[in-house]
């Protein structure tokens, strides 16, 4: 998972275009121009950043507190090309065109994968090798558990040997059998190919990419450049780029300037002279620029603030827009949303009383869901049914997660609670009645009293609460709500409590930004659902689960991921949300190729061209 | 004043370690937990994240030697590491104060060039429709938050009628701050005008107070004109409280301009503080609580200074 700020809430071409100009035109949306226009070769087109989220870290090999969207996606993919692309329209699948390995060749059972290297070269004029691949694998090897921010375990746990079989062929032997796909999408997903000039310290050359006892004294160096950010466009380290842009200026402040990279071999080159991104201070002051470009600041991809947008009808793609001359595009990223209830909670029987699945799923059916979509999210939400994200659809979805197993139904709710030996008071506070029924752990005379700590600064989340809040008491649940600020919520409640030996003294929580599928981009749920996970916030623990999450790391047969989300659905590890888009993107109307936008949250602005 | 001026640095090195001491601990006193802060939801990623996060910035050692230590790297002029900005707050501070300074500056030089004479008048035309016209005027601008004027100026200046940018100068130094004036006209008008309201007031208050006084009636007898009573006594003595506002207000003003720097997109060291202070980023915080300590100290010791340019009778 990565860290992702989002826009909408009032905090805060494609790939698969990626042949031609007239290909993008004609599969763009609602956003792009008619194929009638002409397309222009050059000019600059500046994108907004988000609030206070600017870019800070250019080595690729980024740690915890530095990977983010602002700093991989949108800066460094630009610069340096990950080994493979995920993002396919609008579909979080890999991209073969902008990939700079071939797909993966398997062997000998599937234990040995074969990765060939595409033609691509450095811009120092050195081709882009296996051993450049190597490069990354070892530094992961040697400090990824404690400097890499999306460390699995990779390539430490599965990769026994590797072999350099040419300059462009690198074999890796694995330790069993995995899920082909699992293993392209969670575990290469987090290559990026380094050059031979990286490999160094300040007192020379070194040899990470050969020897991994030397890669922790060339973390350390690279670190320690990536953090003089006035140097990064002088730097003879950074400079050197296989992307389509190069850094042309970059100020601490969060201002960006690109410029194409002229020695680039992949398959699209970019039709823009410039490209920019501009740091803004709140949502608001963006939305200004928008409203009033002039001749000093404008901007050509940006976001409208939630409190400005207007709501989207029923069955529309968009709602009206307010801006003049600018296109609405909804950017949704990959991932689900959810809030926790602790079932290894230390109040009093509170954490016996959430292990019950009949009680857990009182609480799904309390929640309104279409309700936050359409109200709080204005249309542009949707709702998460299960482990699996469902927007957008992939194959990777089962028919059955597809739908909502708990739409809003109070007296479902109601009638889970009198079955299992509750009386329930309408405005009041059930009580357990018959401790036999209730569930082990449950005293009698228990009551249904909660705490749920969530999240300051995102209206929708504290709109949908307050929604569950008032539901919940109409069954005779009582949520006790506490806002708190997102490092408290986030430090307090977002990792298992048990395994990371913090407090377990808490009811039910909710950070909004649920979880977003990447650089691990296949939604199994070892690192979210399995017993002893980490991010297992709730700390739900099932062998069966786990059997079928086994499963899915095994074996490419998709039947094995629909059995695993299908049970997990219902189960309810963590109660399922709606998830709000990343942004709701405005995109100026001479500006086209900006859509479709990935789920992956990657941008190609190389793709993107001016029309007359 | 050699003497005074020893002593009074003297008070503004125990001001100061009070302050940072006092801050330091308030702010070790939030509630959360840095780490996460810093990486978000990805902190339960990495069970080594925290501690070698908290090992690094020395987060494990007890809050008083992590003041200590913070105190110690001060006096050798490093300010610390801001991790959430990935760059040192001497940095951060020294792109975000001439930004500030700029503003801040600008606004409140126009705003005491206006509002003393706008007092002044006021005062001498006392009841009169020029003293209610500008009491009118202060009161609404005294009243306004500056969020609500600045996005006044906006929807008038730049988007029914453009004029002007809706935003502030972008991009680091001075060169692209006056080689885009035109886009500094709004935020500055922004702060002046609530600046002018507040010392308007002042002054208004103080020319009043020194209308009364016997040397005034003085000057009158021994013949002065109004003219010279007003422009070579009254103004002179009516500006040393205004003096003590000035050096007293700058925190307030850093504060006002906090939301003129984010209502124009123009990120000076208000915003910074604000945004950091989400993110707990202590580094930066107690950076910007120094830099505007000792702005407000070095205020308070120009005011008293001025006391005694503005009044003969005042010795050191």
């Amino acid at each position: 998972m990565r860290f992702r700020s989002k826009s909408f809430g009032g905090l805060v071409v494609a790939a698969a275009c990626a042949t031609a100009l007239a290909a993008c035109s004609s599969s763009s949306s609602s956003s792009t121009p008619s194929a009638a226009a002409t397309p222009i070769s050059g000019g600059t087109a500046t994108f907004a950043e988000l609030p206070a989220t600017t870019p800070n870290y250019i080595f690729p090999f980024t740690s915890s507190a530095y990977i983010s969207v602002s700093n991989t996606d949108l800066f460094q993919y630009l610069l340096y090309r990950p080994l493979y692309w995920y993002g396919t329209g609008n579909q979080p699948t890999v991209n073969t065109s902008l990939s700079v390995a071939n797909l993966p060749v398997w062997s000998n059972g599937g234990k040995t994968v074969t990765i060939t290297l595409k033609h691509y070269m450095w811009s120092n004029g050195q081709p882009v090798t296996a051993q450049n691949v190597v490069f990354w694998l070892n530094m992961e090897n040697a400090v990824g558990n404690v400097d890499y921010g999306a460390y699995t375990g990779f390539p430490n746990v599965q990769v026994t040997s590797m072999k350099i079989a040419s300059p462009t062929t690198l074999v890796l032997n694995l330790n069993k059998a995995y899920n082909q796909q699992w293993f392209l999408y969670n575990e290469l997903s987090q290559v990026t190919p380094m050059p031979e000039a990286w490999d160094r310290t300040a007192s020379g050359p070194s040899s990470c990419s050969t020897t991994v006892s030397d890669c922790a004294a060339v973390y350390k160096y690279l670190d320690s450049q990536s953090r003089n950010l006035n140097g990064y466009v002088s730097s003879p380290l950074w400079s050197i780029v296989d992307g389509p842009w190069k850094l042309t200026s970059f100020n601490a402040d969060g201002y960006v300037a690109m410029a194409p990279n002229k020695s680039y071999t992949g398959p699209v080159k970019p039709h823009l002279s410039q490209f920019e991104e501009l740091p803004f201070t709140t949502d608001a002051a963006e939305y200004d620029v928008l409203r009033a470009p002039s001749s000093s600041s404008k901007v050509d991809v940006g976001y409208i603030p939630s409190e400005d947008l207007p709501a989207k009808p029923a069955g529309a793609a968009v709602g009206s827009n307010p801006l003049p001359g600018y296109s609405l595009a909804p950017w949704d990223d990959w991932g689900i949303s959810f809030y926790t209830m602790n079932e290894q909670d230390t109040i009093g029987d509170h954490g016996a009383i959430i292990k019950q699945l009949y009680f857990r799923q009182a609480m799904a059916y309390l929640l309104n869901g279409q309700a936050v979509v359409q109200g709080p999210l204005k249309g542009y939400g949707s709702l998460t049914t299960g482990p699996v994200a469902s927007v957008p659809a992939t194959s990777w979805l089962s028919s059955q997660q597809a739908n909502d197993a708990f739409p809003y139904n109070p007296a479902k709710a109601k009638s889970l609670l009198t079955s299992h030996g509750w009386t329930v008071t309408p405005g009041g506070t059930d009580s357990c009645s018959n401790p036999s029924l209730c569930g082990t752990g449950i005293t009698k005379g228990s009551t249904l009293n909660f705490t749920f700590n969530y999240v300051t600064g995102l209206a929708w989340v504290q709109a949908e609460l307050t929604q569950l809040q008032s539901n919940a008491l109409a069954v005779g649940i009582k949520l006790n709500l506490k806002p708190e600020p997102f490092n408290t919520v986030v430090a307090g409640y977002s990792g298992n409590c048990v395994v990371a030996k913090i407090p377990c003294n808490w009811d039910m929580a909710d950070w909004g930004l649920g979880w977003s599928f990447y650089p691990d981009v296949l939604p199994t749920g070892e690192t979210l659902f399995m017993c002893g996970a980490i991010a297992n916030s709730g700390g739900y623990c099932d062998k069966n689960n786990d059997s079928l999450i086994d499963q899915t790391l095994t074996s490419s047969n998709l039947s094995y991921m629909y059995s695993w989300q299908n049970y997990l659905q219902t189960q309810l590890p963590v109660e399922w949300q709606p998830n709000a888009p990343y942004q709701i993107t405005e995109v100026v109307n001479n500006l086209a190729g900006v859509t479709p936008q990935e789920p992956t949250l990657n941008i190609t602005p190389e793709n993107w061209y001016y029309v007359k | 004043v050699a003497l005074y001026t020893v002593r009074r640095l003297l008070q503004a090195i125990v001001v100061l370690l009070l302050v940072t001491m006092i801050s330091f601990a308030l702010l070790r006193a939030i509630p959360g937990n840095v780490a996460a802060a810093v990486m978000g939801p990805n902190v339960y990623r990495d069970p080594a994240a925290i501690k070698l996060f908290d090992d690094t910035y020395g987060f494990n050692k007890p809050w008083y030697n992590q003041y200590l230590l913070w105190l110690s790297h001060l006096v050798q002029g490093n300010l610390g590491y801001s991790w959430n900005l990935n760059q040192s707050v001497a940095s951060l501070l020294g792109q975000r104060i001439i930004k500030s300074g700029i503003l801040v500056g600008i606004s409140v030089i126009l705003a005491v060039l206006i509002a003393v004479p706008i007092g002044m008048l006021q005062a001498v035309r006392r009841n009169k429709f020029a003293d209610h016209f500008f009491n009118g005027f202060s009161t609404i601008f005294y009243a306004m938050p500056s969020f609500l004027l600045g996005l006044l100026l906006i929807l008038i200046f730049a988007i029914k009628f453009p004029i002007f940018p809706a935003e502030a100068p972008q991009g680091l130094g001075l060169g692209v701050i006056f080689a885009n004036f035109n886009a500094m006209i709004l935020p500055i008008a922004t702060l002046t005008l609530i600046t002018i309201a507040l010392f308007s007031r002042y002054a208004r208050s103080s020319v009043l107070d020194n209308l009364t006084e016997d040397y005034v009636r003085t000057a009158k007898a021994k013949g002065a004109s109004e003219r010279r009573i007003l422009y070579r006594h009254v103004m002179r003595n009516s500006l040393i409280p205004v003096a003590t506002l000035l050096g007293l207000s700058l925190p307030q003003i850093f504060a006002g301009a906090l939301i003129t720097e984010s209502v124009f997109n123009y990120p000076g060291m208000g915003l910074l503080f604000y945004q950091q202070a989400q993110k707990e980023d202590y580094p930066t915080l107690l950076g910007v609580v120094v830099v505007v300590a000792v702005a407000t100290v070095i205020g308070s010791l120009l005011a008293d200074i001025a006391y005694a340019v503005l009044d003969p009778r005042v010795r050191y």
